[in-house]
């Protein structure tokens, strides 16, 4: 474990070099942030409306967090990152050093994402203020809560897009399936909670991994309850588990089909 | 001149049928890439069949209008993509000095460089347009104008990638720029006009002309009307005399990188 911890950390420390870029990056926050709040608000003719349980400041306080979670991740990025690593035989060289490929890339992804977290997060926290004057109710116990979830998100999140990206072992582009993959959670997970979709399918998103990875600690920011934080820490230790399980098995599969060619 | 017309067509055309070869060496991700594009575009029905269900009418458009905003987005989209792709690396190519290799051919240079490759995913942008259409409603009158309006729109998308990324010759690595312009395009493409207010709206017919591309195409195979053609192929011409005269103005100042590479 130091030594992934290590890896968490080098990787941490090189990108704090590169602030003002990865910050660039976050232009398209500010974007999507601008859209929904003007879509909300023509949602919601009268800001105090309740539609499905949901004010228009709990709505676009919802869209804020769900967007820092997606957009710290840069999952396309780390996707094409592990599908190259297969598809060049870059993998090669991880296989032979004293680590597992699959834990390296988990910890050395999460270097990088942690900073664009605290970053974007400052950043959807400023913007919130602007736009809507208030934050949701909050206290010491929701923001450890919501905090806790958030990291769990993320390791969920990493370990299914390094899966598919691990599917590169079967087919040469996995790019597609994580295209279908990133619009599912945006429009399962990011822009609605899950109350605004047919009672008949609510179940079905609750325990899907959207749910774990997106709605969840959004969920418990804007409407915070204990009984809500201590169901979704168990459906999320639950995915990690399983995640951390499947990603391993594609790995250890795919992993003997690997042929490169020395050069 | 005409000669000259018809040579770069050939050209251009001899450029695209090689790159789409290329690219079909490996049949299935070229498939797989269009089949999940067509998916990935879909996904987005649900959010408007969420929202429509909250709403009769979102920014006064009516569900159908989305539906035939999306078609529109995505075909732009694709042909620009398809067609143009390096236009979106046009910066790129000239920091990196790539343009070298254009320069040598007796071609037009930017039409040679931007239709130097080809995006096959964005084949299923086109074709998600074109399901989108069907949903709205075909007819031949529909059929030639979202035609029309597709191909036209996605000169203006081009155009407006290819004046962002000329602000390389004078300024260095401009990519930031000409990506958050697209970035722009792209997001506020598929949102009716009218949840917008204020200064945006102002932007949509200049510097972001989304009214160009996608907001008077609607308007216009919703309730036809010759003004509205008129200024969308007015705004074409313009945005496209744009691009070439600021890509050639740029050019004088361009020095090569001395970059050894090769094009396979």
């Amino acid at each position: 474990m130091k030594k992934y911890l290590y890896i968490f950390k080098s990787e941490l420390m090189s990108n704090l070099q590169y602030i003002f870029d990865i910050s660039i990056g976050f232009i398209s926050y500010c974007i999507l942030i601008y859209i929904f709040l003007n879509l909300w608000q023509y949602v919601y003719s009268d800001p105090s409306e309740i539609i499905n349980g949901y004010t228009m400041k709990q709505m676009i306080w919802y869209v804020i967090i769900t967007e820092i979670l997606w957009m710290s991740l840069s999952g396309r990025k780390y996707n094409r990152k592990i599908c190259n690593d297969v598809k060049t035989g870059n993998i090669a060289y991880n296989i032979i050093k004293p680590y597992n490929y699959v834990e390296y890339s988990l910890f050395s992804h999460l270097g990088i994402t942690t900073l664009r977290f605290i970053l974007v997060t400052i950043l959807g926290i400023v913007l919130g203020f602007i736009f809507l004057g208030s934050f949701p109710e909050l206290t010491v116990l929701s923001i450890i809560g919501v905090l806790i979830s958030c990291v769990l998100a993320t390791i969920i999140n990493t370990l299914i897009i390094t899966s598919l990206g691990l599917i590169s072992f079967y087919i040469e582009d996995t790019s597609p399936i994580y295209w279908v993959y990133s619009k599912l959670i945006l429009v399962l997970g990011t822009i609605f909670p899950i109350e605004y979709f047919p009672k008949i399918i609510q179940p079905i998103i609750k325990y899907s991994p959207i749910y774990a990875v997106s709605s969840a600690p959004a969920k418990l920011f804007v409407d915070f309850s204990l009984i809500t934080f201590i169901e979704t820490i168990i459906i999320q230790i639950v995915y990690f588990l399983a995640c951390l399980g499947i990603t391993h098995f594609i790995y250890k599969k795919g992993v003997k089909k690997l042929n490169v060619n020395g050069g | 001149m005409l000669m000259e017309v018809k040579s770069q067509i050939k050209a251009t055309h001899l450029s695209i049928k090689y790159a789409l070869q290329r690219e079909l060496l490996n049949k299935f991700t070229f498939i797989s890439n269009i089949l999940f594009m067509i998916i990935n575009n879909g996904c987005f029905i649900v959010q408007w069949i969420v929202l429509y269900s909250l709403k009769q009418n979102i920014g006064g458009y009516s569900f159908r209008q989305i539906l035939l905003l999306w078609g529109l987005a995505a075909m732009t989209y694709g042909i620009s993509r398809f067609f143009f792709k390096e236009a979106f690396n046009l910066s790129d190519i000239i920091n990196s000095g790539k343009l070298d290799n254009y320069l040598i051919q007796p071609k037009n240079v930017l039409i040679s460089c931007i239709t130097s490759s080809v995006e096959i995913s964005a084949l299923g942008d086109i074709l998600y347009g074109l399901i989108m259409l069907i949903l709205y409603g075909l007819s031949v009158k529909n059929v030639i104008l979202f035609l029309t309006c597709g191909i036209l729109g996605s000169i203006v998308l081009t155009s407006i990638s290819i004046i962002f990324s000329s602000l390389s010759f004078w300024f260095g690595r401009t990519e930031m720029v000409a990506n958050t312009v697209d970035s722009l395009m792209t997001n506020f493409a598929t949102y009716p006009e009218g949840i917008f207010k204020g200064i945006i709206k102002i932007m949509f017919y200049t510097c972001l002309p989304l009214g160009i591309t996608t907001y008077i195409p609607v308007k216009l195979i919703s309730n036809f009307s010759l003004p509205d053609l008129i200024f969308i192929i007015f705004g074409t011409f313009i945005f496209t005399s744009l691009a070439f005269i600021i890509f050639y103005f740029g050019l004088k100042r361009y020095s090569s990188t001395n970059l050894m590479n090769a094009r396979i």
